[in-house]
């Protein structure tokens, strides 16, 4: 699509005002009214503190709110006084706050963001969520310094997080991406990125954003795309953010995320067949040492339907995996749910054989990734019970055994990749 | 007197051989066209079974559900049945080609039935197969739908949707032949209303407490707070 057509005439007479730009942070917001404060007043301090010579505007791409997030992101300013006070920007810092055009959605938010930087060719671009509160000045600064300072493309943030939090990344996109794409990232769905003004002209030339894989895991596909296309990629560690709870259903969310993998796994293939092993993507400034509390939960709930869930989906998981591995997985539903241990070979095995079962299309493709919840549920579980009570080290090594597992089965998924 | 019967008899002897100089060549037509029409129907069957094959047409079959009830109706695979079916659509338009030929008065016209009942056999099929799939779509939709929704009895709700999908396929198949139509079409009315009725009183009197649980799972007065609940991204 055009620029024209992707930013309203009214965005482009802001955008001609403010000129070029060395930095441009963008945060896309849809009912953020609760949360939207904080986060501007984290980019502000930003420019004020640690850009202050630079020219800088944040826009805010709106998908239509109706709890006046847009009016909280323009009159934002009267709040941030003290901060001025503390430390000036010399220049101008412009704020825009616009609403984009399409269906409401992380991709369209982005793509005028985007567009938008490529126009007023801002050297550094940041992304922040809206949802969470706990963004810092320091933060903000975080992914933007290795795109100004050091010439990266691409910065993905690592967050001090509990490794019992987020088992869809720790359990599934993590160890699944770090061994096709053979780069260790620790959260490569992570919401929040920098990037430069090379990689957003790449990214605004793909064909994804009319897509389904545009639309809802627009996060996942930049980062594929970071690393695929080989452009200069970091970590930057960041403060960890208050879980805030998701609007998103877990069923739906669960879908978006995976299906949203699994396309891009698809589409980064060329990339990703020969490549082996995992190196560590360099991590320019590590996390804040803040203690983090684990996550209140044992994985007993997760465990229970593990047994009843195979038994019912015995005749779709029949299509989807090998004899062997739906064998392996009726033995492991005939144990107690207590006794529910859900090896890390077996996993690896059964998320490849879904990626295939996707990619050879057995079924309906969002059929294969429903079907692949209740196994994950169980695994989450399984997980869960084991080191509900274990020391951090402990899960971390867990998991990096688990990543490594996906690693030493992806010459069995490359062969039959390549037969399907 | 015998002059007369001598004439009848060489009469009847010259209309005998008239009528057999007449019928043999018809019968040897007859023979022809039903010997080349088997040979083309062997050749055509044996021609959409390739092309089955190459276009994998057991592989759609397995997904969209066809060959299990296939094999529950001891029937052959897709392909061979594709094939088997237009073998005996050919032939027979040939076979009834050759009758026709022979020029018997009460035969007339069965030909012609043939092949206007042909296009609403084929559409009968179409229907089928349609049914097939958009069956086996739906119960694979609701089977995980209910397991992910942890809605009770997945398996009975999904098979259930599938089979009054089938029914309903069948019924409209049925009726496009033109088979018995009252008795299907009543035969169906009566099914599914008293299966609809059966439902509703089973689910009223014995499912009421199901219905409580499913409707306070999915619009609970209160946020579910539970050590379980877990942010998964």
């Amino acid at each position: 699509m055009a620029q024209d057509s992707v930013l309203s005439d009214e965005l482009l007479h802001h955008l001609m005002a403010v000129g070029h730009v060395d930095v441009l942070v963008g945060v896309p917001t849809l009912n953020n009214a609760g949360t939207i404060r904080p986060v501007v007043k984290a980019v502000h301090q930003a420019f004020a503190r640690y850009f202050p010579r630079d020219r800088s505007v944040l826009i805010n791409s709106d998908g239509g709110s109706d709890d006046g997030t847009p009016s909280l992101v323009r009159n934002a300013s009267a709040d941030d006084t003290e901060t001025v006070t503390v430390s000036h920007s010399l220049r101008t810092v412009h704020r825009i706050s616009t609403p984009y055009h399409g269906v409401p959605g992380k991709g369209n938010a982005l793509r005028q963001i985007m567009t938008a930087a490529d126009l007023i060719q801002a050297r550094a671009v940041a992304v922040l969520n809206a949802d969470v509160t706990g963004i810092t000045p320091e933060g903000v600064a975080a992914l933007i310094r290795p795109v100004r300072d050091q010439q990266f493309d691409y910065v993905a943030p690592v967050y001090q997080r509990h490794p019992l939090e987020g088992p869809l990344v720790t359990q599934l996109v993590r160890p699944l991406m770090r061994a096709a794409y053979g780069w260790q990232v620790r959260d490569p769905v992570a919401p929040e990125f920098g990037c430069s003004h090379r990689f957003v002209s790449h990214c605004l030339e793909q064909d994804v954003w009319d897509t389904e894989l545009g639309r809802v895991g627009i996060d996942l596909w930049v980062t594929a795309e970071a690393l695929a296309k080989g452009f200069r990629c970091c970590q930057t560690g960041l403060n960890p953010h208050p879980a805030t709870p998701t609007r998103t259903p877990f069923g739906e969310l669960f879908a978006q995320v995976v299906d949203s993998a699994f396309a891009c796994l698809e589409r980064h293939a060329p990339y990703w067949l020969g490549r082996n092993g995992a190196e560590p993507m360099p991590l320019v400034s590590p996390p804040p040492t803040v203690a983090v509390e684990p996550p209140v939960v044992n994985g007993t709930r997760l465990t229970e339907a593990f047994a009843l869930d195979v038994e019912n989906l015995r005749s779709v998981l029949q299509d989807i995996l090998s004899a062997e591995t739906l064998a392996s997985l009726e033995a492991l539903a005939e144990k107690q749910p207590a006794r529910l241990r859900y090896p890390d070979p077996l996993w690896a095995s059964t998320v490849y054989q879904f990626l295939l079962a996707y990619r050879g299309g057995v079924m309906r493709r969002e059929h294969i990734v429903q079907a692949l919840a209740p196994l994950y549920l169980g695994r989450t579980g399984s997980f869960l019970r084991q080191y509900a009570t274990s020391p951090e080290p402990l899960v971390d090594e867990a998991l990096e055994n688990l990543c490594r597992e996906f690693e030493r089965s992806k010459p069995d998924l490359v062969q039959r990749w390549n037969r399907v | 007197m015998a002059q007369m019967i001598a004439n009848a008899i060489r009469q009847a002897g010259t209309n005998f051989v008239e009528s057999l100089s007449v019928f043999l060549p018809r019968m040897v037509t007859t023979l022809a066209i039903i010997i080349v029409g088997w040979l083309i129907a062997m050749l055509l069957r044996t021609m959409v079974r390739a092309v089955a094959g190459w276009l994998r047409i057991n592989v759609a079959a397995e997904r969209f559900g066809v060959t299990p009830l296939l094999k529950t109706a001891d029937l052959p695979p897709a392909d061979v049945l594709l094939g088997a079916i237009v073998f005996w659509l050919v032939w027979l338009g040939f076979l009834l080609s050759g009758i026709d030929v022979l020029g018997f008065t009460s035969l007339q016209g069965l030909l012609a039935s043939f092949w206007a009942f042909v296009p609403r056999l084929l559409l009968a099929v179409v229907i089928l197969i349609i049914g097939f799939v958009v069956a086996n779509f739906a119960w694979r939709a609701t089977l995980l739908a209910a397991v992910n929704g942890r809605v009770p009895s997945p398996r009975l709700l999904s098979g259930a949707v599938r089979w009054l999908i089938l029914i309903l396929t069948g019924a409209m198949a049925l009726e496009q032949i033109a088979v018995a139509r009252t008795v299907v079409l009543t035969a169906f009315a009566i099914a599914f209303g008293a299966l609809s009725l059966a439902v509703a009183i089973a689910f009223g009197i014995g499912g009421g407490g199901i219905a409580k649980r499913i409707l306070e799972h999915q619009f609970p007065e209160q946020p579910r707070s539970s050590a379980d609940e877990i942010s998964h991204l």
